[in-house]
């Protein structure tokens, strides 16, 4: 059949909302299911056939969404879109969700790291899937018969679910500008030693600027800033009104306000560190936690408590370096 | 076929099941060879255990029925279960119960009637629906499934769930379902671009000759020879003749990279094969046909569990057979050519007009034409 016509544009429109929702909880998920009315897109007098064809391409198309590269919110809204449609499906017997060998240690892993942050709803409506054996186990992803379309269809991936590929950020790495640092250290070190006057290097040595270090980092740091001012929209606390459990009142969320915001002010000197690549691991900073206060991992999610900070755009556990805050700082 | 498990040819034929080759990291993880098109090539059974391997414990693996009506299952005990698989605490897990109930999902009020769409939808799916039947009902006059509908949806759909009387042809956890594309040779020009073929699934641990014979050929049905004088001596009863599939043969075209070996000493779990890859099977000397492996999973409790149904045919090509001339009425089993009684050349009859029209009461042939028994390709229907 191909995907139906239309039904990417649904789920999408469900998983934006939900990402603009800036939550990850079912119930939160729920609620927009309902008000979309989104069970009823089986409905229409499919006859049988259809209804099987149908129902199987909306779970392959949702299943997309689950695996990386999209972020963390999408993927856990991928989930529940996977529970909504497989559990409102009209085929008896139910269809299935296809899981290829290759992509399940990643969603093991993606159920361990919602057990470990405590997304407790989405690690529980995972667990039911299965129990309900939800799944087939398969090779591939989806059949494969050597049709030699005429126009390749590849998936496309939409860009505003995925994290943005920073290619700069992924170039100059902290450990990139360390090693900067350290090398144009030993160089002025070098010329100096060489140098017949010790306290000044000779003229004729002055192959490069001195600051060109210093502007290199406020360059990557400015562009880091401009990344990040650009994803999230400015900071904004939701109280919801009559929740029991709810610990805010307003004094307590100005003060939150104000820690959050001199948060993000220091998180400007030490943004998002890149993990440095396989060959670099050796030298790949590390954080100290004790003195880290966007240290964005395993926050514990209290059920009702929409708490920005969990829900980073990355789906990789983020951890400011502490070792990369010292050296911003008093370079 | 191309690619049959490879190493020693000669340790083949005891219990046929092969080690695999020593993988360089991941052989046996099924991956693109060319993306969307067709994998590398890896070892079924591997790949089955390399499944099993990560499931092992879990219920995932299970053909036996769910404890019957999830409603009524005590629910102390789940939130318990619940409470211990995800490190929470009791009290949580009753919340999760409610909080992720299917109650939640429910769109529909209670009398609402789950096939109709509702008025003031804003999803584009049902919009384009909506479009669909309204199309329909100003277009047709009786809106139902046409029979090939009926028919491929039978196909998909009339082994699922079924239980074996005996419960020793119950097929076992863990055992992997390929699913297999047979493409017809092509008779018809028609065909020439978009082949048709029929889909059977096979279990990992049949042999080989198991697909082989349930794969039915016309041109196993052929009769060669002409036999307009003596027509009686047509074989009436066309049984099939037993296919003997000799690499050598297919060895002698030209396919020198093959090995020699016999179907019959090899199951699917054996086998290193590329899904989505189009092999070569051959029988009665030329007749080709092309065969894709389109799938392997897990069998899963809801597929058909009765080893014996296997090979199952779950899609077929339906097939316009060609209708006597005469009557229009019955299959054609007779062709022929050079015929003075005949408008056209070829020309197709079943077998009581072609009596009626070429012999007279005593079985005498009157006029001049030669005549073929006629085996038609959609005689498989």
């Amino acid at each position: 059949m191909g995907t139906p016509s239309g039904l990417k544009d649904d789920c999408e429109a469900l998983l934006s909302r939900f990402q603009e929702m800036d939550s990850v909880r079912f119930e939160d998920f729920a609620e927009l299911w309902r008000s979309m009315k989104f069970g009823t897109i089986f409905c229409g007098r499919m006859r049988n056939l259809e209804k099987n064809t149908f129902t199987k391409e909306a779970l392959t198309l949702a299943w997309r969404y689950f695996l990386p590269p999209y972020t963390f919110q999408i993927r856990v809204g991928a989930l529940y879109l996977l529970y909504g449609l497989y559990n409102m499906q009209l085929c008896q017997p139910k269809q299935k969700i296809r899981v290829a060998l290759k992509d399940w240690d990643e969603i093991l892993k993606f159920q361990q790291d919602l057990i470990n942050a405590q997304h407790f709803d989405a690690a529980y409506i995972f667990r039911k899937l299965r129990l309900d054996r939800a799944f087939h186990f398969t090779a591939m992803p989806k059949l494969l018969s050597y049709r030699m379309k005429k126009k390749m269809q590849r998936a496309e991936i939409t860009e505003e679910f995925k994290d943005p590929n920073d290619r700069v950020l992924k170039l100059i790495t902290s450990d990139v500008l360390e090693e900067m640092m350290n090398v144009h250290d030993h160089y002025q070190r070098m010329k100096h030693v060489i140098s017949a006057d010790k306290s000044n290097p000779e003229k004729s040595l002055d192959l490069i600027k001195d600051d060109f270090f210093d502007n290199i980092k406020n360059i990557v740091l400015e562009h880091q800033q401009w990344h990040k001012d650009r994803k999230k929209p400015p900071l904004k606390l939701k109280v919801k009104g009559g929740e029991e459990k709810s610990e805010r009142n307003s004094q307590q969320s100005e003060r939150c306000e104000r820690a959050e915001s001199l948060a993000k002010i220091k998180s400007k000197a030490f943004s998002v560190v890149a993990q440095a690549s396989k060959s670099r691991r050796h030298r790949q900073v590390k954080v100290d936690v004790s003195d880290s206060e966007s240290g964005q991992v395993q926050t514990k999610t209290t059920r009702k408590r929409k708490n920005k900070e969990t829900l980073k755009p990355a789906g990789k556990k983020v951890s400011s370096r502490d070792r990369g805050k010292q050296f911003f700082l008093c370079s | 076929m191309a690619e049959d498990s490879r190493g020693d040819p000669a340790c083949g034929g005891m219990d046929g099941r092969k080690d695999p080759v020593p993988s360089s990291g991941g052989f046996n993880f099924p991956e693109y060879e060319f993306p969307e098109l067709n994998t590398q090539a890896f070892h079924v059974a591997a790949f089955g255990e390399l499944w099993r391997g990560r499931l092992r414990g879990e219920e995932d693996l299970s053909l036996k029925d769910l404890p019957g009506g999830r409603e009524v299952t005590d629910s102390g005990c789940e939130d318990a279960a619940v409470a211990r698989d995800l490190g929470c605490s009791l009290e949580t897990a009753a919340e999760l119960r409610a909080v992720c109930g299917l109650d939640k999902l429910r769109c529909l009020e209670e009398g609402e009637d789950p096939e109709v769409i509702p008025e003031n939808t804003d999803l584009v799916t049902l919009g384009v629906r909506k479009r669909l039947l309204k199309h329909r009902e100003e277009t047709l006059r009786i809106d139902r499934a046409c029979r090939q509908e009926t028919f491929a949806y039978e196909m998909e759909s009339h082994a699922v769930g079924k239980k074996p009387e005996n419960s020793a042809d119950m097929i076992e956890e863990g055992e992997l379902i390929l699913s297999v594309n047979i493409f017809y040779p092509v008779i018809f020009h028609k065909h020439r671009e978009h082949k048709p073929y029929q889909t059977m699934l096979v279990l990992g641990s049949q042999k080989l000759t198991e697909l082989r014979d349930s794969i039915c050929c016309v041109s196993d049905l052929q009769i060669g020879g002409e036999f307009s004088n003596t027509p009686d001596q047509a074989p009436e009863n066309i049984s099939k003749v037993r296919t003997i599939i000799e690499w050598s043969e297919s060895h002698d075209r030209g396919y020198g990279k093959f090995q020699t070996a016999k179907m019959e000493d090899f199951t699917f779990n054996d086998l290193y094969i590329k899904v989505g890859f189009p092999y070569l099977y051959c029988h009665q000397g030329d007749c080709e046909h092309v065969v894709v492996i389109t799938d392997i999973r897990l069998v899963h409790h809801d597929d058909c569990l009765d080893k014996t149904l296997y090979p199952l045919i779950i899609k077929k090509h339906w097939l316009w057979t060609r209708k006597c001339f005469v009557c229009k009425m019955f299959t054609a089993r007779w062709v022929t050519n050079n015929d003075s009684f005949a408008p056209q050349d070829p020309c197709f009859f079943c077998d009581v007009c072609f009596r009626m029209l070429h012999y007279d009461a005593e079985g005498n042939k009157l006029g001049e034409f030669l005549a073929y028994p006629y085996v038609d390709p959609g005689t498989f229907n």
